[in-house]
């Protein structure tokens, strides 16, 4: 025990000293928040505001409606124009509008009007012309209102005929699907990522030391099974750092934007975690978070360990060997959209019972209510086999492992591998 | 003499070969012990078994003079493999630290230890450097240092002087030869011949995975003696019938002659004298490790073959 816990402080601490270990927790929060808020913001500043001439011969379109509307809708500007359109087009650069529409004399506001075409210089896509389809189809709405007669009220009654359906689980009222599908998602990627990136890290760890020829020197000292588990438990202590890093980082800046209260974008979206705390049991989603997290690593990471102490020091070796590894993993984040949309389903049921895919499916489903949707029975039984699974990859990785570590030359097929676990001493 | 370790009927075979088939042995308390063998003759599967790493088949392993206990008795064996490493990345100071506590020294007298073999070795300057800033030799020595630290009982070797220099090589040897004079047993497993027969006392030879010579070194030459004798002298006339002896290699002014069978040294030199042979020198040419090791090993494919076993 003493061994294990010298091996667990060794590859914790190598690990947690490297620079790439600070780097990679401070930054990846950095770049995920990065990658949010820097793309809403380039789309919210790059979007041009189009200046669209309108030359209308139906008389419907008058100076004071479009003058009105553009002071409600800022996102295209609107100008009424009495040039003729061949002169308009031969000019057009220089007159400092963007495109023109022409509405020709036989438009009739009773009948349907199709479309209009927006003579441009250039190509455009949907989404730019979007802003003054939209504002001509609320210019020729607000004309066919004022010919029947609808005036504000009457058109605010009418605009009130749209209905949401909103999912609401009778046996837990409080859980919130919106909320809980982006909580499930968002913790079902993140132990995606965490399990390849430390099952990898494991499997490099192994590999580092039969290439460095230490292994025997060790197993000389120690049991190779303790070797092995120490390094799996110091690399989940490191990824449990982590973790508890990133979340202490989410509470400062929501206690911190709590405190200022300011209306900037970095506090709606904090806004928005703080709706997400309130609203779900986040107690329970943390701890059952953490356990899936750890669970799951504890699964797989044998089974990488294992990988590792099979090959020799051939990357690609390794790549092909582990890939059967990964496929569940992948295929599990595959499943999420499913399960997302029937999370009481039989898919969403077996995947997060059996042990391969519920430290992802779990916790997809888990934000949709615990017992509403999971029943305390299922998440009992999941736990249950993910513990009996870790403990069954542990055993059957140490047995490969030890025989693996020791193995030099060429590299073993699978067949051979789960010969080498099923082999007495 | 009391034996550190004793090995009876020791058998491991793997899938494709009886890697060691019934290896019996004793190594006295204090010696330096030699295992040799060809390549793939067993040595280091023997050696695995005496180290905990693998469990036999079948026979016993004896420690002390009790039952070897992998558990507790590894914190009393220093192990050397062949293929040794260290961890590149790690600072060397904290290394040695860590692999003389997986050893069972705490913290406090495995910094003491590490200090007095540092100074030994003239290595203090290593303390925060990486193992990947070493030369091979270098990290050899490092190697070595941290296999012997925590003052095993027991220390097995596997080809010690493998990369080194004559200097270290005899920086190390001397080490050897202090540590066996502390109570320290060694085991030496080689195929240098020159530098098993400059160590150590007393041989094991495997090949193929069994034992085929066990003794001390002095008298496995008397066994495998080919009643040589090498005479220094003027001019050796030639032998004809009446001669009790052959030559067998003339080399300079000495040569090597073959008693022939019941006729002794002194007939040699009577019949010498009678010639009127001036004779300078008159030594026993004893084989030399290297021959008996080949004429044992002899006859054996260069490389071992696969078999099938059967159980």
């Amino acid at each position: 025990m003493n061994k294990i816990r010298l091996i667990i402080g060794r590859e914790y601490l190598t690990r947690i000293r490297k620079k790439t270990f600070i780097l990679s927790t401070v930054l990846f929060p950095l770049l995920y928040l990065g990658l949010i808020l820097g793309t809403g913001y380039i789309t919210a500043k790059s979007g041009r505001k189009m200046h669209v001439a309108v030359i209308d011969s139906s008389g419907y379109f008058t100076k004071a409606k479009i003058d009105s509307l553009n002071l409600l809708d800022s996102s295209s500007r609107l100008s009424l124009v009495t040039a003729s359109a061949s002169n308009l087009e031969s000019n057009l650069e220089k007159s400092g509008y963007d495109g023109f529409i022409v509405v020709p004399a036989t438009v009739a506001w009773d009948k349907p009007l199709p479309f209009l075409k927006l003579n441009t210089t250039h190509t455009m896509s949907m989404e730019g012309t979007a802003p003054v389809q939209s504002k001509i189809n609320a210019l020729w709405m607000s004309i066919k209102n004022e010919k029947l007669g609808i005036d504000a009220e009457k058109k605010r009654i009418l605009e009130q005929n749209n209905i949401i359906i909103v999912p609401e689980n009778i046996k837990d009222r409080k859980a919130n699907s919106g909320v809980a599908t982006a909580i499930g998602s968002v913790s079902a990627i993140l132990i995606y990522i965490i399990l390849l990136l430390y099952g990898s890290q494991v499997m490099m760890g192994v590999m580092e030391e039969k290439t460095n020829r230490i292994a025997e020197v060790i197993v000389s000292s120690v049991k190779p099974f303790q070797l092995m588990l120490g390094k799996i438990l110091g690399i989940g202590l490191v990824c449990l750092t982590q973790i508890l890093l990133w979340i202490f980082f989410i509470l400062i800046i929501y206690n911190v934007t709590k405190l200022t209260g300011k209306a900037d974008a970095m506090s709606s979206v904090v806004g928005g975690i703080q709706d997400v705390f309130t609203s779900s049991n986040m107690p329970l989603i943390l701890s059952c978070f953490v356990f899936y997290l750890l669970g799951g690593f504890f699964f797989y990471a044998s089974l990488f360990a294992a990988v590792g102490s099979a090959v020799n020091e051939d990357m690609r070796e390794a790549q092909s060997l582990s890939f059967p590894l990964m496929m569940p993993i992948i295929f599990s984040v595959a499943m999420m959209t499913a399960v997302l949309k029937d999370p009481t389903g039989s898919l969403a049921f077996w995947g997060s019972i059996i042990p391969f895919s519920s430290p992802i499916i779990m916790m997809v489903r888990l934000p949709f209510g615990v017992p509403g949707t999971v029943p305390w029975w299922q998440l009992g039984l999941s736990m249950s086999l993910l513990i009996a699974g870790f403990i069954f990859t542990t055993w059957f990785a140490g047995k490969i492992y030890r025989t693996g570590i020791l193995m030099y030359g060429k590299k073993p097929s699978w067949k051979e591998i789960i010969k080498w676990a099923f082999r007495k001493n | 003499m009391a034996s550190i370790l004793e090995t009876r009927d020791l058998k491991k075979y793997f899938a494709t070969q009886k890697a060691v088939d019934n290896i019996s042995l004793s190594v006295a308390q204090g010696s330096i012990f030699g295992l040799l063998g060809p390549n793939g003759a067993g040595k280091t599967t023997l050696i695995r078994m005496i180290t905990g790493i693998f469990y036999p088949d079948s026979g016993e392993i004896l420690f002390d003079g009790k039952k070897f206990d992998p558990l507790n008795d590894v914190a009393k064996i220093g192990y050397m493999p062949e293929e040794r490493g260290l961890y590149k990345k790690m600072k060397i100071g904290e290394q040695t630290l860590y692999l003389a506590q997986l050893k069972g020294l705490n913290r406090k007298d495995a910094t003491k230890k590490v200090k007095e073999w540092f100074i030994k070795f003239g290595m203090e300057s290593w303390w925060n450097k990486k193992v990947e800033d070493l030369s091979k030799g270098m990290s050899q020595k490092l190697q070595f240092v941290t296999t012997v630290l925590h003052n095993p009982k027991l220390i097995i070797l596997d080809e010690p002087f493998s990369g080194l220099d004559p200097v270290n090589s005899n920086l190390i040897k001397d080490e050897i030869f202090n540590l066996a004079k502390n109570g320290s047993t060694i085991i030496f497993s080689t195929h240098r011949m020159e530098q098993v027969e400059e160590i150590c006392n007393q041989i094991v030879l495997v090949n193929k995975g069994q034992k085929i010579l066990d003794g001390e070194i002095k008298n496995l030459k008397q066994q495998f003696k080919e009643n040589l004798y090498s005479i220094g002298a003027s001019a050796i006339p030639e032998t004809n019938g009446s001669a009790p002896f052959e030559v067998s290699n003339t080399m300079n002014d000495e040569t090597v002659i073959k008693i022939n069978d019941g006729k002794s040294t002194n007939d040699v030199l009577q019949y010498l004298l009678q010639q009127g042979v001036v004779i300078h020198s008159f030594n026993e040419v004893l084989p030399s490790l290297n021959d008996i090791f080949i004429k044992v090993v002899e006859g054996t494919a260069h490389a071992r073959q696969f078999q099938e076993i059967k159980d």
